[in-house]
């Protein structure tokens, strides 16, 4: 066939789009101004595919059930996770979090978790949204 | 080409080379959920006939595949560790040999076998920038993976004073300190 | 008059026709292409250091991050030589499990080639449906493993994860779409004439070239090499599933090895993966996913454990060699990664002698390379990097234009 691609081409013209025009159909000139607008109620945001069931997202720290045994510190890979001695409690930097939920695993008294949380972009690294603790 | 059992490959290793053949060990893993088992040949000869070895390899199998060329600094020696496959392109028929090559840090020389196995050029050029050892009448000495502002006679995987560790630094270390 | 004189043309660290840096250096007369040389290292990250420095279990992690494509077959090798030498015995439904994770990920890693070729030779209507069938294939992994690239499956003795039964229609529904589509992409690939015109008798590596210089994966399978680790070495479940060598010759009757043959074998090769998937899911047994479920008891095990092992599996592109050294420490005492585009650099050379500078974008992703596999070594200076500035490459340039004009 000369230009097999063709009859795939047609067809698609009539088809729904198959990607998810997130956050908006057309590219806001200013996302922080279309994300203020979301806030006030004035626009409308077209919401992120949906995350599955057992999805690592943002992770999940229970203080009270931690029993500062340190093994998440051990198997973590990227060293994400700090030793606070004064408290004997973690602290967890989302920055350098690989998201793999070793920690998960580990935890003798399940006090992490996952989340479906995945939009954590931020311009500072040290920022209070990726600071779990 | 009748196919060799590992034994018999040791056997006939023993026996061109000799004294040669320092050490050879053939390990058994048991694979999938049926447990078969899988030989896996191991062989220290040393490197004044390291060459004859390959030599004697093509006369198992035409073109003997070389996979990579391993090592690591194991103290006095630096141990290059050469992993080939013969009797490839039917179902479980596949032979490993690997051929360990320990080389005295004081002179750590061995021959090149890009002439004979032209596939293993870029792993014999790595091994030269990591490991510090040399490998004589190499078709191409120059560094393929470091660059070239590195200084000279530092080689990342030696553990000794050759090594990178008083040039390294942990970055993460460094800025949670801020 | 007869007199020719030869270019050279750089290509690359960072050039629009390739996706990955990688520095050519070829020698033009004309628009032939007379000689080739590769310089490498430029995305050198020093990740076989770092792991002489971490536990077994953090390197599965750090192994998965060498490459995002291969990120189940690296920490998969590692595993397969440290179990070795630690003596795990995996449970037979994790040896399942892990056949499916590989095959998923041979689809996805081939169809994304798919798409790239198609780029490379101009054929974006192509790479766009590509890119559609690819997302179901990620969606599916996401769905078994949580997300969609960075796997973090693999542990050692059994997966992280099971298949439980009401995850299986999901799963065949997903299957039935990739093959159903799978269908179309071969048609538009295989039968279309201008694919034809710009693949055939292109970058041809021959058999004998492709068993000298060590070529591994579906480069040298379409050379007519029958060499694939998952038959030639057995490892998980594979001794246990129906599947051959894919060579061209199945297809087509005959082996050129040109880049046509590269897509047919890669192309074949998704079918193929389809069908493992499903032979796994009627054939698992059910019981246990972990040798040890207690990743603490794990750590002392592996901290005892003592001796050397290779780990071969043959990830999407080939061949993926680690070489474990464990000495009874918690860190193994080596660890040397070979990726299979190690081993696909040096048959560049022939395939790309006297083909044309237009080739060689196609001729360069037929070997679908992954440059971020073969560096991992980063080198740092005293702290910083030399670099040079444009100014002083334009130096360079005239200092060297100078230097032959003399």
């Amino acid at each position: 066939m000369k230009f097999s691609m063709i009859p795939q081409v047609i067809s698609q013209m009539f088809k729904h789009p198959f990607t998810n025009l997130f956050p908006a159909k057309y590219v806001p000139p200013s996302v922080t101004k279309f994300l203020e607008d979301v806030k006030a109620g004035k626009a409308k945001i077209i919401p992120p595919v949906e995350t599955p069931e057992g999805f690592r997202g943002k992770i999940q720290y229970d203080r009270e059930k931690c029993i500062g045994c340190k093994l998440c510190i051990k198997v973590c890979p990227s060293g994400a996770i700090e030793f606070k001695p004064e408290e004997k409690k973690i602290r967890i930097y989302l920055a350098r979090c690989t998201f793999c939920s070793q920690c998960n695993d580990i935890c003798p008294v399940h006090c992490l978790s996952m989340s479906n949380e995945f939009l954590l972009a931020d311009a500072d690294k040290y920022s209070k949204d990726l600071i779990v603790e | 080409m009748k196919r060799l059992s590992p034994e018999e490959i040791v056997d006939q290793f023993k026996e061109k080379f000799g004294d040669n053949i320092k050490d050879s060990s053939i390990k058994t893993y048991h694979i999938g959920p049926k447990k078969i088992e899988l030989p896996d040949l191991w062989i220290t000869v040393d490197r004044s006939v390291f060459k004859e070895t390959v030599r004697y390899l093509i006369t198992l199998e035409k073109y003997p595949h070389l996979a990579v060329i391993s090592g690591y600094d194991a103290g006095d020696t630096i141990n290059l560790i050469y992993h080939f496959f013969i009797y490839f392109g039917e179902k479980r028929r596949e032979q490993s040999i690997n051929i360990v090559v320990p080389l005295p840090k004081s002179n750590p020389v061995v021959d090149t076998i890009s002439d004979i196995i032209p596939g293993a050029l870029i792993s014999e050029q790595e091994k030269q920038e990591m490991l510090g050892v040399k490998i004589k009448d190499i078709p191409k000495d120059s560094r393929v993976f470091i660059s070239e502002d590195f200084p000279e006679d530092k080689y990342p995987w030696r553990k000794d004073e050759k090594g990178v560790d008083d040039i390294a630094r942990n970055l993460h270390e460094v800025e949670k300190d801020e | 008059m007869n007199k020719t004189i030869t270019y050279q043309i750089p290509i690359g660290p960072i050039h629009p026709a390739l996706k990955e840096p990688v520095m050519f250096e070829f020698e033009i007369e004309g628009e032939k292409i007379k000689d080739v040389d590769v310089h490498l290292g430029q995305v050198h990250r020093g990740i076989e250091w770092a792991g002489m420095r971490r536990n077994s279990i953090q390197i599965l992690y750090l192994a998965e991050r060498i490459c995002g494509i291969c990120s189940y077959s690296h920490p998969a090798a590692f595993t397969l030589a440290v179990e070795r030498i630690a003596g795990i015995e995996v449970p037979e439904r994790a040896e399942y499990l892990r056949v499916i994770q590989a095959e998923l990920e041979r689809i996805c890693s081939h169809i994304l080639w798919a798409g790239v070729a198609a780029h490379e030779i101009g054929f974006d209507s192509v790479l766009f449906l590509t890119w559609q069938i690819r997302e179901k294939a990620l969606d599916l992994t996401e769905y078994l493993t949580g997300n969609r690239v960075t796997k973090a499956i693999m542990m050692i003795g059994g997966v992280r994860r099971d298949i439980t039964e009401d995850m299986l229609p999901t799963i065949r529904k997903s299957l039935d779409f990739l093959k159903e589509n799978f269908e179309k992409l071969r048609k538009v690939f295989l039968d279309d004439k201008t694919v034809q015109m710009r693949t055939k008798n292109c970058g041809i590596l021959t058999k004998e070239d492709a068993l000298k210089l060590c070529a591994v994966g579906p480069t040298t399978r379409a050379s007519g090499v029958k060499k694939d680790a998952r038959l030639d070495q057995p490892y998980f479940a594979y001794n246990e599933l129906d599947f051959d060598y894919v060579t061209p010759d199945v297809l087509t009757g005959e082996v050129n090895g040109d880049v046509y043959d590269r897509i047919i074998v890669r192309l074949l090769e998704v079918k193929q993966s389809i069908d493992l998937i499903e032979q796994c899911l009627d054939r698992m047994p059910s019981g246990e996913i972990l040798a040890e479920p207690k990743i603490q008891k794990l750590l002392i095990q592996l901290k005892k454990a003592e001796g050397e092992a290779i780990g071969i599996i043959e990830a999407p592109r080939g061949e993926d060699i680690h070489f474990v050294k464990l000495v009874g420490e918690e860190h193994p005492h080596s660890w040397k990664v070979r990726a299979p585009t190690y081993n696909n650099i040096l048959p560049w050379i022939p395939m790309l002698k006297g083909e044309q500078i237009a080739d060689i974008p196609i001729v360069a992703a037929s070997t679908d390379p992954c440059m971020s596999c073969t560096n991992r070594v980063a080198i740092v200076k005293n702290g910083h990097r030399d670099i040079l500035l444009a100014e002083d490459l334009h130096r360079l340039s005239v200092e060297k234009t100078r230097r032959l004009m003399k």
